[in-house]
């Protein structure tokens, strides 16, 4: 077509690739591009701190539903809305869902797990420092450790009830791999469950400063044939003097019988 | 009678359920998972056997310097509070006993576990005001405090249950002396993780919640002082008893405290003025040593539930970073001393 003198120089090649990065940059604009208006640490990385919480309707049901007596309806938060069971698990899915009212673990008060937690309807406080994120759930107060201090996971770990919370940042996102979860918790109160094979990745980025994009990349072979997405959006609680309050669900079973009080005459 | 059969099955129901105060993946944290109770049971030693700070146990030493409340020399931290950021825990001995903390469960039947030797050779009673000791309970107060300590090895209502041992969070002062805890800083708070129970410290000066709202921890605000930390605590439930030897405020309580940190950032001693006119006779103090575990300590499976971790990074640290997993429990529902019940078999 052209012979090799008439095509462009070596630094030309250099110039066209740089500006074609930089427009694919500005284009994309998430990853490492910086946001110059939301928090950040003294570090320069996102500040997350505060309080947080999701208006979606996703605890009643990741998936799309009608409305019904215990829920309201919803379009679901799940990429493809519905999630990839295996033959069995579906059907250890629908006992979950027909049982609900006795067999969520929410209701008896239990920590929610990830990312149920999340989009739990409770607010979240999230304290954040270079090395960690501390989250701590108005529900049971229970708190999750992310770890921001190039640590991995443990080598040899147990199986807990938040798993095992190590991330790094791309850019402006909070990439965090968390496993090594036990089979206790929910997904949501319609019986959307996991083993213990549960791996969560989940991506954390501002949208503007009062408003985070949360996703979720969930697999576990043994309930699912193949990994599956959702995403809520948070939004940073701003009411005056705003704080969690204790929420020990568990403990109203029985906290009647204390303190002691003096005898009726 | 029914309602002691329905709490002797949930007595023995719950010692089929697995306990998991911690899971970490430590030889201590392991003992713990299977016999979460079992530091109590060690007999009360004699008052001869040497005691470390930082070593082993759960009894660490047997008095203790008080530090007073004067300025901070130490770090701070960016927001200008004094950095006392770490891993934390009282020196003399858990929640059997509040008022003779290395004295023993009291009423114990098990002779093994009853403290020997004088009183005056044991820790002191973490009362510090008044001087006897004593929390200043009205009489009925103190008649319900002695009927929960005779029935505490024999719990036939569910109000002899410890509520700690139901997993209810430690309350205050109780969780001072239970378990080893974090403390971390953030502009304008001051965070404890407790292995049972998350205490917020507001440093901020918003006003305290509606007083209908009752808590296990309360509501707390604090402030600086110094090396003091101040904290006003309001909005409390009353529900989290002192030990397993049933000293109670109500939830008509009010406590003040003062952290007051020693400026070598070793040690804080902890007072805490209770004062509820519904309940006691006068206000009273509450006294606690404590002291930091870093990682020049071992672990410690009471105190210092941590273990190195999997760190990946290419610059040489300075000292290990250790990681604490989750403080998350699982009912554990029975007086302590019920250890050896079994279901009858049928």
């Amino acid at each position: 077509m052209s012979s090799p003198n008439s095509g462009p120089s070596s630094l030309q090649i250099v110039l066209m690739l740089a500006s074609g990065l930089i427009l694919l940059f500005l284009a994309t604009g998430d990853a490492g591009a910086a946001n110059p208006k939301i928090p950040r640490l003294a570090n320069g990385k996102p500040d997350f701190s505060g309080i947080w919480q999701t208006t979606s309707a996703a605890d009643y049901d990741l998936e799309p539903h009608s409305n019904r007596k215990d829920a309201p309806p919803g379009a679901g938060i799940v990429e493809g809305h519905y999630l990839p069971y295996l033959p069995a698990a579906l059907e250890q899915k629908k006992k979950n869902f027909a049982a609900r009212d006795t067999l969520d673990p929410a209701l008896k008060g239990y920590t929610l797990g990830v990312p149920r937690g999340i989009y739990y309807p409770e607010p979240f406080q999230i304290f954040q420092r270079k090395q960690d994120l501390t989250l701590v759930h108005q529900f049971g107060h229970s708190v999750r450790t992310i770890h921001t201090n190039e640590t991995d996971h443990p080598k040899d770990p147990y199986d807990w009830w938040l798993g095992d919370s190590r991330g790094h940042w791309e850019g402006d996102t909070l990439v965090v791999d968390v496993k090594h979860f036990n089979d206790k918790t929910w997904f949501d109160r319609a019986g959307n469950y996991h083993s213990d094979a549960l791996r969560v990745v989940e991506k954390w980025a501002f949208i503007d400063p009062n408003t985070v994009e949360y996703k979720a990349t969930v697999e576990d072979p043994k309930v699912f044939s193949k990994p599956w997405n959702l995403s809520v959006i948070l939004h940073r609680h701003r009411e005056k003097d705003f704080q969690l309050i204790e929420d020990y669900r568990f403990t109203l079973d029985y906290d009647d019988a204390y303190p002691p009080k003096p005898n009726k005459p | 009678m029914t309602q002691i059969n329905a709490s002797r099955s949930a007595l023995v129901s719950g010692l089929a359920i697995s306990v998991m105060l911690i899971a970490a993946p430590s030889i201590f944290a392991a003992d713990e998972t299977k016999k979460p109770e079992a530091p109590a049971a060690k007999p009360a030693q004699p008052a001869t056997k040497p005691l470390k700070l930082g070593g082993p146990g759960i009894e660490q030493e047997r008095s203790f310097p008080k530090i007073v409340s004067g300025k901070w020399t130490g770090p701070k931290t960016a927001d200008g509070q004094p950095d006392v950021q770490g891993h934390w825990s009282n020196t003399i001995a858990n929640h059997n006993n509040f008022t003779d903390p290395q004295g023993g469960i009291l009423n114990d039947p098990n002779p093994n576990r009853v403290a020997k030797g004088p009183r005056e050779e044991r820790a002191p009673s973490r009362v510090s005001d008044p001087a006897d000791g004593q929390v200043p309970f009205q009489p009925w107060a103190l008649e319900k405090v002695k009927d929960f300590q005779a029935h505490f090895h024999d719990p036939i209502k569910p109000e002899y249950i410890e509520p700690l041992a139901r997993c209810a969070p430690g309350g205050i002062p109780k969780s001072l002396f239970w378990h080893g805890y974090e403390i971390s800083q953030y502009p304008g708070y001051v965070l404890f993780q407790f292995n049972s129970g998350t205490r917020i410290i507001h440093l901020d000066g918003k006003p305290h919640l509606p007083g209908n709202i009752k808590l296990w921890n309360g509501d707390s605000r604090g402030h600086w002082e110094g090396n003091t930390l101040v904290v006003d605590v309001t909005n409390q439930n009353g529900k989290a008893l002192f030990g397993r030897s049933g000293e109670f405020i109500s939830e008509n309580g009010h406590i003040q405290e003062r952290y007051i940190f020693s400026n070598d950032g070793d040690r804080y001693t902890y007072e805490a003025v209770l004062t509820d006119p519904t309940v006691y006779t006068r206000p009273f103090t509450v006294t606690v040593p404590a002291r930091k575990w870093t990682a020049k300590d071992q672990p410690n499976g009471w105190h210092f539930e941590v273990e190195p971790a999997n760190y990946t990074g290419k610059v040489m640290l300075k000292e290990p970073i250790l990681d604490q997993y989750e403080r998350i429990c699982a009912e554990n529902n029975g007086g302590f001393g019920l250890v050896a019940a079994e279901e009858p078999k049928k």
